[in-house]
């Protein structure tokens, strides 16, 4: 394995997607739609929210629209170049596949965190400055484990961007998996719990009692196991009014998620590199 | 012998040397004369110790999509120096047997060998010796000519000095600041073709590279073809338009529907196909005389006659006795005018169905 190919890879994914400016104005909505959801986040109050309520308030729609970049940043990362024909270019020098993959997400990867930290980062700083008793390393952390979600989503699209053999199959590929995460599975999910549980029973006064499966279930959609962590992990979002309906259940830890995590970004990224070995140029 | 690439350590030119491992051999940088002693590196991985004047070898290279049968059982080799064309109508699989020298596509089986390196096997390695020029040219949009090759220059381990040269020298001198999104297509070629020769690599694969060009463009090509073929390169060229081809070529492989059909000189072709070439001769007054002096002449073909003039085919060997008979035969000889069989008319005789 050669640093400098890989290292080279990356870099040209960086200026190629940092060229293509779309990646700049995602970054930049980011940062809007933060300040928007804090300022007017929630109702009853007007003004300023402080971060732990701007967190929980834009933990689900961040994690939307996070996952749409990541999947519009990898879905078509490999067979794009394929279908292009700049892969066979890149092939002939002595780059091996694996090196490709791993400059390749490593490459947007980082484009990625960049755009999470920006569009984060600068609302943070921006709702900092007009809220007392600001928690900075909380916020830091909730920048952290957003980027590491970012990165779960990548490796999921870099393996379709190796399983089809057209960037348009891959494209239908990454939409329908973004619905899968977003709607399907949340509702297939509850639903499955709504058949041993009745919901009629419930008041705002009694704790619902959720079976383990369930929660087990949960680790299989990262956009569930995201909400997760930050509940768990940042303590202004515990305290805050948007903790979810369904509590965490005592077994989730913050090092067991991140876990999860890890796993789902070795495990994608291991079937990419298969694929990719596999595929005819 | 096995061969192995150097770094000239004041240019930065690759050099090729060839030697026993831990053998030392003086050499001078062929590039800026600089005088220096490199030791043959000790056995490196999936070499083969045997190889010596071949540059790519193919053996028994069979690749099926889907049933479709593209390569089946081609074997050739190249030998180190030669300017190799690879012939064949469209669909005739020349592509196909690229990419799997390249081990782009991986083939169904069969063997090949780049500098006695296996590409299956110890690709990484094997590449180092390789320029290619695909058959679909394509760069990063979004990038600049000059960031593109910059980008392959860093993994060649070439300069950025010998990029900004390469653009210059094909003819794309102050578009190398430009986005290649909006180069033309002639232009992206001419590209493909500074890419292709980056770092200066022992051997060359070019699929179709005057593919889409305008005639200065092919001329380029051509010129830079027969350039580094002077350097030493080797040159493994694939095409469907002979033309272009048969000057400069040393020897042709034809494919056809994905089987190697032949591989010679051109000449050794003609001669194994029995292909003679064509004398015209002009002469003052046509007569009877004269036409039946040629026909009976031994080893001639076929006399055909249009006014004054005569249409021969004969032996390679029979051409001067052809003259000498018409012009004893009291022909007036006006004009000569002798054309060799072409790659085309080989081309079209391997290659009909
Ligand atoms: N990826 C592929 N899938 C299916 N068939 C292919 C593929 N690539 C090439 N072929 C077929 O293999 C044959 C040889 O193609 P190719 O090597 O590109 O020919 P050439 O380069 O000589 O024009 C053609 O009939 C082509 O349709
Ligand atoms: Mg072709």
């Amino acid at each position: 394995m050669q640093t400098n190919v890989i290292l080279s890879i990356a870099k040209k994914e960086i200026m190629d997607n940092i060229r293509n400016k779309w990646i700049i104005l995602v970054s930049v909505m980011f940062a809007l739609l933060t300040l928007v959801v804090s300022y007017f986040g929630s109702l009853g109050s007007s003004g300023w929210q402080n971060l732990g309520n701007t967190i929980s308030g834009m933990t689900q729609l961040g994690a939307y629209l996070i996952s749409i970049v990541a999947f519009m940043l990898g879905y078509a990362t490999i067979i794009g170049e394929i279908e292009r024909g700049s892969m066979s270019a890149l092939l002939s020098l002595s780059a091996t596949r694996f090196e490709i993959t791993v400059g390749k997400f490593l490459g947007l990867g980082a484009v990625l965190c960049l755009t999470i930290l920006a569009g984060y980062g600068v609302a943070g700083l921006v709702i900092a400055l007009n809220v007392a008793n600001v928690n900075y390393l909380e916020y830091l952390a909730f920048i952290g484990i957003t980027m590491i979600f970012g990165l779960v989503f990548l490796s999921v699209a870099l393996f379709f961007s190796t399983v089809f053999s057209k960037r348009s199959t891959a494209l239908g590929g990454a939409i329908f998996l973004w619905f899968l995460f977003t709607i399907i599975l949340p509702i297939v999910f509850v639903g499955l719990l709504a058949t041993t549980i009745d919901f009629t029973e419930i008041t705002m006064q009694t704790t619902l009692v959720v079976p383990d499966w369930y929660h087990f279930l949960n680790l299989f959609n990262p956009i569930s196991v995201y909400t997760a962590l930050i509940t768990i992990t940042i303590g202004a979002v515990q305290s805050s009014t948007g903790a979810g309906l369904i509590p965490n259940p005592s077994w989730y830890s913050s090092g067991l998620l991140l876990g999860v995590f890890l796993v789902w970004i070795i495990v994608f990224f291991a079937l990419a590199v298969w694929r990719f070995q596999r595929k005819d140029i | 012998m096995p061969t192995q690439l150097v770094k000239c350590p004041t240019c930065k030119t690759t050099i090729t040397i060839s030697g026993e491992p831990g053998e030392k051999i003086n050499l001078t940088c062929p590039q800026c004369n600089q005088k220096g002693v490199f030791t043959v590196p000790k056995d490196i991985n999936g070499r083969t110790m045997a190889s010596s004047s071949t540059a790519i070898d193919v053996k028994g290279l069979i690749k099926t999509y889907n049933h479709f049968s593209a390569v089946n059982n081609v074997s050739f080799s190249v030998k180190k120096g030669e300017i190799f064309g690879f012939l064949g109508p469209n669909g005739a699989g020349k592509t196909t047997t690229i990419k799997s020298i390249l081990d782009l596509t991986h083939a169904d089986s069969g063997t090949i060998t780049i500098n006695g390196i296996n590409v299956q096997t110890h690709g990484k390695e094997a590449k180092k010796y390789i320029g290619y020029m695909p058959e679909k040219v394509s760069f990063y949009d979004n990038l600049t000519a000059l960031q593109n090759l910059s980008f392959y220059a860093e993994i060649k381990h070439a300069s950025k000095e010998e990029c900004i040269h390469l653009i210059e020298e094909l003819g794309l001198g102050d578009a190398g600041k430009k986005r290649v999104g909006k180069f033309s297509k002639g232009m992206v070629q001419r590209l493909g073709m500074a890419r292709a020769i980056l770092g200066s690599p022992p051997i060359l694969i070019l699929d179709e590279p005057s593919g889409g060009l305008d005639p200065r463009g092919v001329v380029l090509i051509r010129d830079k073809i027969l350039e580094m073929k002077k350097k030493g390169t080797t040159i493994f060229v694939s095409s469907h338009i002979l033309s272009e081809i048969q000057e400069i070529c040393d020897r042709v492989g034809i494919i056809n529907k994905g089987v190697l059909v032949a591989q010679d000189t051109v000449e050794g072709l003609s001669k194994k196909l029995n292909l003679k070439p064509q004398i015209t001769v002009t002469i003052d007054a046509m007569s009877t005389k004269v036409e039946n002096a040629v026909k009976t002449l031994p080893g001639v073909d076929s006399v055909k006659t249009h006014g004054n003039t005569l249409e021969i085919i004969c032996d390679g060997a029979m051409k001067a006795k052809v003259i000498l008979a018409i012009s004893t035969a009291g022909g007036n000889i006006q004009n000569i005018q002798s054309k060799e069989p072409s790659l085309e008319d080989v081309f079209m005789r391997y290659t009909e169905a």
